[in-house]
């Protein structure tokens, strides 16, 4: 009885208000933005970035994903706007496979689909908005340790663990950076924090005892830094500098202080206004396949590798800009 | 009594589902398509199996909060067996229903054995049973690369566009219906809710019918996780969060009364298309996915207000 009503109604609804779909392709073009996780600073500075493109753009933009990091609603999200009808799809994957599945259905629909900032598998989008290459990171890293030992030194790294995948492919182009630019430049020593804070700390402690003649400490895990920079503020050596890579908002204090000289990263506003443009651009059939450049309005032209768009070099962080950040 | 067995969806509850129809049907984009509707019901299957099942739970009167966690245990153990052991996926598949069987099994002992309250026991195995999944993986392990026979389960589709999943619903719906609301198990289960010294007295076996309805629900888990992570195709720690609560919503939602003695699984049912609508409704209509949370609160105390004034009028 119940389940006939149910059916009665969805019937008379559809019926009612049917064939009132398929709106999104007369309204101009609908770009689908999700974030792995909503609630995340990273993310909301990506989307200011998104909006500012979308505006010059003339692009609707709908930014919605999980309000804290979960695969399953990331699913969910994509399943709807497959259904809503929009033109294109960028996402920062969280669950690589589960998520490949869902955005081919939506290319199979005839929606472009892009990725942003954590990678699809290659078959289930057209393009990665790569935010940063190992090559690009190293080159950045070395040249801030350069130009604080003018030229020629010795330096030393504290990573995040010795088997992070990351942190090694960087370490791996630095090393080959070394034998051929920066050729002065001398790497003592690396040591893990295990992404810790307190660890990174005592390693940094450690590191200046045993190498007197470091002067630069590169800390290339987010709390590997304030804990690297902490340890030479308080060894009270200030012929040390800390550089390295992590977010602003820990590296903000000592940056100020002066331990910290800078810390490398992307500009997530820019990822999020590169990310809206090339989507524009894959949904207006601007950028095809194959492409080897792409022009992303204030930022100009920018390379493409294969099917990764490349934001560029890294960001730097200094005590000059950090205000700016907040994530 | 025989009116109580009747029982369906409340009235303000098919207002409320005609209400969401009509106003996604004018605000939302291809809301009201055959395709979306099957992506609805895709969506729905794991917390309605466990809504079916706690339908039994809240029946007598109990509560089951452990559900979402047992669901994770479920979804673990069954991603170590099959891509770490090795072992072939239907066996896996019984051993995670078998884990979830277990959980139910625990419950239903600590409820009549020791007599204590269902709510503080199964508020003891959330914790449990979650830390278990965390503690078996670190938290940070995550199965994934499962066959595309299993993953049909979850993301595949028959008689052009219907989820491979419908079946396994309407099956637990049906046997909940049947279960509860057509059999003498069903009638004792609410007596049991109703005033549980009197049901004994009646002569129901109080202990075995509140222990069976714990394992059911245990078994609904591991179904649910096996459901889940066809879906997903990923089996991590942290599968089925928060779903308790929105099985529980949609139980109470559909006119089973919290205090037990009174139950609707086709109330439940609707209850879980309320929620499943909304959610699905909004991001159609380009609304953030936040204002499902609001939304739910006040429809659930909307609906228990209506009701209340229906039966006092």
């Amino acid at each position: 009885m119940t389940r006939r009503a149910l059916s009665f109604l969805w019937l008379l609804a559809t019926v009612a208000c049917g064939g009132g779909g398929g709106g999104a392709a007369t309204e101009g073009l609908t770009v689908a933005m999700m974030p792995k996780n909503k609630g995340n600073p990273y993310f909301a500075s990506c989307r200011q970035g998104a909006e500012e493109a979308a505006k010059e753009l003339g692009v609707k933009l709908l930014w919605d994903g999980p309000t804290e990091t979960d695969a399953a609603k990331q699913n969910e999200v994509v399943e709807a706007w497959i259904t809503r009808g929009v033109n294109v799809i960028a996402v920062s994957v969280e669950n690589r496979e589960g998520l490949s599945t869902v955005l081919r259905k939506a290319r199979g629909r005839g929606i472009k689909v892009l990725t942003f900032d954590a990678d699809a598998l290659p078959d289930a989008r057209e393009f990665f908005v790569n935010q940063a290459t190992p090559r690009g990171i190293a080159e950045t890293l070395l040249d801030h340790t350069s130009r604080l030992l003018g030229g020629a030194g010795e330096f030393a790294i504290v990573t995040a663990s010795l088997t992070a995948a990351n942190q090694n492919e960087w370490i791996k182009e630095m090393r080959a950076l070394l034998e051929s630019k920066h050729t002065g430049l001398k790497l003592a020593d690396i040591r893990p924090s295990d992404d810790d804070r307190k660890r990174a700390f005592d390693e940094t402690q450690a590191l200046l005892k045993a190498y007197p003649n470091v002067r630069v400490v590169m800390a290339i895990a987010s709390p590997a830094v304030p804990g690297a920079a902490e340890a030479v503020k308080q060894s009270g050596r200030s012929d040390v500098k800390v550089t390295g890579l992590g977010l602003p908002n820990d590296a903000k204090p000592y940056l100020k202080d002066g331990v910290l000289d800078s810390v490398v990263l992307w500009n997530t506003q820019d990822l999020g206004y590169l990310t809206l443009h090339a989507a524009a651009a894959l949904g207006r059939g601007t950028l095809q396949p194959g492409a080897t450049s792409f022009e992303a309005g204030r930022l100009k032209t920018l390379r493409v590798e294969g099917d990764n768009i490349l934001l560029g070099t890294p960001f730097t962080f200094t005590k000059d800009n950090v205000d700016r950040f907040d994530f | 009594m025989a009116e109580r067995r009747a029982l369906g969806p409340t009235a303000p509850l098919l207002g409320l589902l005609a209400l969401e129809l009509v106003a996604f049907g004018v605000f939302g984009h291809n809301f009201l398509t055959l395709a979306n509707g099957f992506e609805i019901v895709r969506a729905s299957v794991e917390v309605g199996l466990l809504a079916l099942a706690l339908t039994a739970v809240i029946a007598t009167g109990g509560i089951d909060l452990s559900v979402g966690s047992l669901l994770g245990l479920c979804a673990v153990v069954f991603g170590w067996l099959a891509r770490e052991a090795g072992l072939a996926v239907p066996l896996a598949a019984a051993l995670a229903v078998a884990t979830g069987t277990l959980g139910g099994l625990l419950n239903g002992w600590l409820v009549t054995a020791l007599r204590l309250p269902p709510l503080i026991v199964t508020l003891g195995t959330y914790s449990l049973y979650r830390g278990l999944a965390e503690a078996a993986t670190g938290g940070v392990a995550n199965y994934t690369g499962f066959s595309d026979a299993f993953l049909g389960l979850g993301q595949g589709t028959f008689l052009g566009g219907v989820p491979a999943q419908l079946p396994v619903l309407a099956a637990a719906g049906l046997f909940f219906w049947l279960l509860v609301q057509r059999s003498v198990v069903g009638r004792g289960l609410e007596a049991i809710g109703y005033a549980p010294e009197a049901a004994r007295h009646a002569g129901v076996p109080v202990g075995a019918r509140l222990r069976l309805v714990y394992v059911l629900s245990g078994a609904c888990a591991g179904v649910a996780a096996l459901v889940y992570v066809a879906r997903l195709g990923q089996a991590k720690a942290d599968a089925g969060t928060g779903f308790e609560l929105l099985a529980i919503t949609a139980v109470v939602l559909g006119g089973t009364s919290i205090f037990g003695g009174r139950a609707s699984v086709a109330g439940t049912l609707a209850g879980l298309f309320v929620l499943a609508l909304l959610q699905n409704g909004l991001r159609l209509a380009d609304q953030p996915a936040e204002l499902a949370g609001i939304l739910t609160g006040m429809l659930l105390l909307l609906a228990l207000a209506l009701s209340r004034e229906r039966k006092a009028s």
